[in-house]
């Protein structure tokens, strides 16, 4: 049942509600408001800001470790289509074990040198930036 | 009237001052002047603490939302882009603040539906009774929904300026008015006895509209 719609009525009680919402009492701030928000301020400003990344100066290692993970990818790509391509389990079984031969000696080396060059970055980032 | 005449005289005089002195305080801010913040609190404390206040109806945590609204401010002084005032940017801030505060930590708040009673004119003392049950009707817009709560809390808190309920908000002006009238529908419905009071007491007189909304 649709309710009976009085306009008339609507707008009285409207300005019942505006006067009632309206004549809302002031309400004061505390005396130690001010004092308060300005100690929050001032231990705010005291807070060095924090140092920005240096992107510049890691750029050289970003781009490193891009190239890396690419070499990877375009590596793990080829072998996996290559073995797709001749679809042999004799060419699996072949592959893994000529790799297995092949692997500790250059991949030892790379994860050596890989750990050396994200030491040798750590250590000057932090050296630059004043940290050590 | 006169009253009224010399408090609105008073407040354009005030925001005239502020007008002046925000950007001055602002650049001294940003100059590395830390101290210059106290002016920017001590101008806007009363404005914010007032609106925190109509979000919440807890003092406490009033002071406590309009404090984090002037640390956020303080920290977002350079955003601050000059294209409006530096009041309208510190309410948008402050209503976004407070959005946010009861959003992580509701008021607890009784449905519409539960809201009690007010009070009828036959208690003893009418004024009191007419003081209860106005204050009822102002818990009440708590228990609105989101959507229509704010646009209520804010249209009465600028005086019942709808253009400056909507720059607080962020919201074009016909959205705010649709959602007000809403608002004060759900609030009309659920008081049915407001629309017998069409007579206000002498003491309250309605300010005079800055606009007429149905």
């Amino acid at each position: 049942m649709k309710p009976n719609v009085n306009l008339e009525t609507d707008r009285d009680a409207n300005d019942v509600i505006d006067r009632i919402l309206e004549a809302e009492g002031e309400l004061i701030p505390s005396s130690g408001f001010l004092a308060a928000t300005m100690e929050r301020v001032r231990d705010e400003a005291a807070i060095p800001k924090p140092i920005p990344f240096p992107w510049l100066r890691a750029l050289p290692g970003i781009v490193l470790a891009v190239a890396v993970l690419g070499w990877c990818g375009f590596e793990l790509a080829r072998v996996v289509l290559a073995n797709a391509r001749e679809n042999s389990f004799a060419q699996v079984h072949l592959t893994a074990a000529t790799g297995r031969a092949l692997e500790p000696a250059e991949w030892v080396v790379l994860a050596l040198a890989a750990s050396m060059l994200s030491w040798f970055f750590a250590r000057r980032l932090a050296g630059r930036s004043g940290l050590l | 009237m006169v009253l009224r005449f010399r408090e609105e005289c008073f407040q354009e005089m005030h925001a005239a001052i502020s007008a002046e002195e925000d950007p001055a305080d602002v650049n001294r801010v940003l100059a590395g002047d830390v101290q210059a913040f106290e002016g920017i609190v001590r101008r806007w404390q009363g404005p914010l603490v007032n609106m925190a206040w109509r979000y919440c109806r807890d003092r406490g945590r009033a002071e406590e939302m309009a404090q984090e609204a002037f640390l956020r401010a303080w920290r977002g002084l350079a955003g601050w882009r000059r294209e409006s005032s530096f009041s309208t940017w510190l309410f948008a801030l402050a209503a976004n603040v407070f959005r946010s505060e009861l959003q992580r930590f509701p008021t607890v708040n009784v449905s519409l539906e539960e809201a009690a009673e007010p009070a009828g004119p036959a208690t003893q003392h009418e004024g009191l009774a007419r003081k209860q049950s106005d204050e009822t009707v102002r818990r009440a817009v708590l228990a609105l929904p989101t959507r229509y709560r704010e646009p209520v809390v804010l249209y009465y808190f600028h005086e019942m300026d709808v253009a400056a309920a909507a720059r607080t908000m962020g919201l074009p002006e016909g959205t705010v008015k649709a959602r007000l009238a809403r608002g004060r529908d759900l609030l009309r419905k659920r008081f049915p006895h407001l629309n017998e009071q069409s007579t206000p007491p002498l003491s309250s007189t309605p300010r005079p509209k800055k606009e007429v909304l149905q």
